[in-house]
């Protein structure tokens, strides 16, 4: 296997661990920041991913200038991290508010255990 | 030309961020700019959607880059009925919680105010978007403004309905965009027409699994059985006119991302067995659900998640009818369902808890508003002289032709359920006296909430004595959703 391939599947590897280990935080965890935390990982993990999939092997910015006029074949994809940027801005804005959310919790029930805020039920 | 569907998003959305700089000149204009928003909305929608039906979908590119390369909003049949839709419903919830909301302070109402523009916002968003990356950023938008929402208010369990929303709605966001990855690496494109014309080139491995994480993904937003957690707990929390707003708004956005899914992205023809089973699940566990629920918003909860198995069953028929019938029960819900609401937290103003033995014999002390509210019920369980009845009986027809006897016998059982659990609530409205130990103490409404709710009333007598005035519209919306050719013809051809 070409060196290229390994990279490319140890990415999407890593990506996936990660995903599934912020997941495994968000099932388990009984305190409300570390499944925030979890959140967070899991973003990590698709941005990885996002990233992974625009990857060229000596790939060039997407921009034309001089000297590099033959070099359109090699460069890297520009839409995956144009989504990247824009994903992790959207995961910044959810963990504020899920983070202010937490305080109001707090301030309600005394307490982060997730165990000990069930006020509502099915 | 009256003006660019693109308006419909940037001008909620810069007006949302200007509110607090006005409010510090005058503190009314955080109550009053939001209504010329939404009115403005509401009026360019249905200009657009008269000009639409008269010469055909517009398709708008953003920033000159035309579609397969840059973002474009698709303002056809279907999306200007559900857009009309949505900002009406916007605008009646605004009425409503004009002077509701001047009892509380100068902060909420301008908090409330901004995000029910960004929820409006976002949700028309969704709809009239043609790309998948821009519908999961408006999907966000939705989300966050969501949550906002159902914490508004401090002093009950809020905090822990919007925190519940928040878990589910950001996991299945990540879903929908692990989604996206995987439409992107196969396909190489974002444009929902380019994806629909080329997705049979897509390995059938990569397909379903796309299609499993996209309905993971939207299933949050659109209520289906297993992700609808979050939505008893939300509606019972959030502030009234928001249930309604969520009813009325959210929700239907979310059904039509997932119908585009299903019948455009993947171009499936025919029935779904996938739609059919999940609204099936969706619409027995909701509606046996809220046989037993206690409290009264809790109760209209389950019964819009039950609708909108309903929604989903008569979109899996996949036949014409099928979708008319899904498109005429998406109206009738988004009026009546916000009527319910808007009426029920008149009912239990007084109370946080909202249980339904707090309004017994409420009709004595406040019969306007309980027989607005029975209006509301009567309707939306399908009895004749309203407009809930032809949407039932669409979807009943559309049963019979396909000769679904299960559907038919299911809608017919659910329809006794629903008559069931309403008439509960009716009972104890109208034929018990009013207790002062067990009752609220009553709320006079104020004059732009009965406004709101009139309208809303009169809407639904309207169709229910003359569906013809609508069924025209719904007969076009569904046709542009079934013919998947001319969509891609229409956003694809502008490439000269």
């Amino acid at each position: 296997m070409e060196t290229i391939e390994v990279i490319r599947l140890g990415v999407y590897g890593a990506s996936i661990l990660l995903i599934l280990i912020g997941l495994y935080a968000v099932l388990t965890k009984k305190s409300l920041i570390k499944i925030i935390i979890g959140l967070s990982i899991i973003d990590g993990g698709i941005h990885l991913l996002l990233i992974g999939i625009g990857y060229i092997k000596d790939g060039t910015a997407p921009i034309f200038s001089p000297g590099l006029e033959g070099a359109a074949s090699r460069m890297v994809d520009p839409v995956p991290q144009a989504l990247v940027l824009t994903a992790i801005v959207i995961g910044f804005g959810v963990t504020a508010v899920a983070l202010s959310l937490i305080i109001r919790l707090y301030r309600h029930h005394n307490t982060l255990k997730i165990d000990e805020i069930k006020n509502l039920k099915w | 030309m009256v003006g660019s569907p693109v308006l419909l998003i940037a001008i909620p959305l810069l007006a949302a961020f200007l509110v607090p700089l006005l409010g510090m000149l005058w503190k009314e204009l955080v109550r009053i700019i939001p209504g010329l928003v939404l009115a403005y909305l509401l009026v360019l929608s249905t200009s657009l959607y008269l000009e639409v039906l008269n010469s055909g979908t517009i398709v708008e590119t953003i920033a000159g880059w035309s579609a397969p390369f840059g973002i474009n909003l698709v303002f056809s049949p279907l999306t200007g009925f559900l857009t009309t839709i949505m900002t009406f419903i916007g605008l009646i919830i605004w009425l409503y919680s004009y002077r509701f909301k001047r009892n509380v302070e100068f902060e909420a109402a301008k908090k409330y105010f901004i995000f029910l523009m960004l929820l409006v916002a976002g949700s028309v968003g969704i709809v009239i978007t043609g790309d998948i990356f821009n519908q999961f950023v408006f999907i966000e938008i939705v989300g966050i403004s969501a949550y906002a929402l159902t914490a508004f208010y401090t002093g009950r369990n809020s905090a822990e309905a919007a925190f519940k929303y928040l878990i589910m709605g950001s996991l299945s966001a990540s879903a929908l965009l692990i989604a996206i990855i995987i439409i992107y690496s196969q396909l190489g494109t974002l444009n929902m027409a380019e994806i629909s014309a080329n997705i049979h080139n897509m390995s059938p491995h990569y397909r379903v699994i796309a299609m499993i994480f996209f309905v993971v993904g939207i299933g949050v937003e659109a209520e289906i059985f297993p992700l609808n957690g979050w939505a008893p707990d939300a509606y019972t929390e959030a502030p009234g006119p928001v249930g309604g707003a969520f009813a009325g708004i959210v929700v239907k956005a979310g059904i039509y991302a997932m119908v585009r899914m299903m019948f455009t992205l993947f171009d499936i023809s025919g029935p779904m067995q996938i739609l059919i089973v999940i609204g099936m699940i969706t619409l027995i566990v909701a509606e046996t659900s809220a046989l037993r629920q206690e409290k009264l918003k809790r109760m209209l909860a389950y019964s819009s998640i039950g609708q909108m198995g309903l929604v989903l069953i008569a979109f899996g028929m996949g036949t014409k009818a099928g979708v008319f019938a899904a498109l005429f029960l998406m109206l009738n819900h988004a009026i009546i369902k916000p009527l319910l609401f808007l009426s029920g937290s008149h009912l239990t103003f007084n109370t946080t808890d909202k249980y339904i033995k707090e309004i017994t014999g409420m009709a004595k002390k406040m019969p306007v508003v309980s027989v607005l509210f029975a209006l509301g019920a009567l309707a939306i369980s399908g009895l004749p002289p309203f407009s809930g009845f032809w949407s039932k009986l669409s979807v009943l027809t559309a049963a019979a032709d396909e000769n679904m006897i299960l559907i038919i016998t299911l809608v017919l059982i659910i329809s006794v359920v629903e008559i069931v659990y309403y008439f509960r609530v009716l009972n104890r409205l109208f034929f018990f006296s009013y207790d002062e130990k067990v009752s609220v103490k009553p709320h006079k409404p104020s004059f732009n909430s009965m406004i709101a709710m009139f309208i809303l009333a009169a809407l639904i007598l309207l169709i229910g004595f003359y569906p013809s005035s609508v069924t025209g519209f719904i007969d076009l919306a569904a046709d542009d959703l079934l013919n998947t050719h001319d969509y891609i013809d229409k956003v694809l051809g502008m490439i000269q």
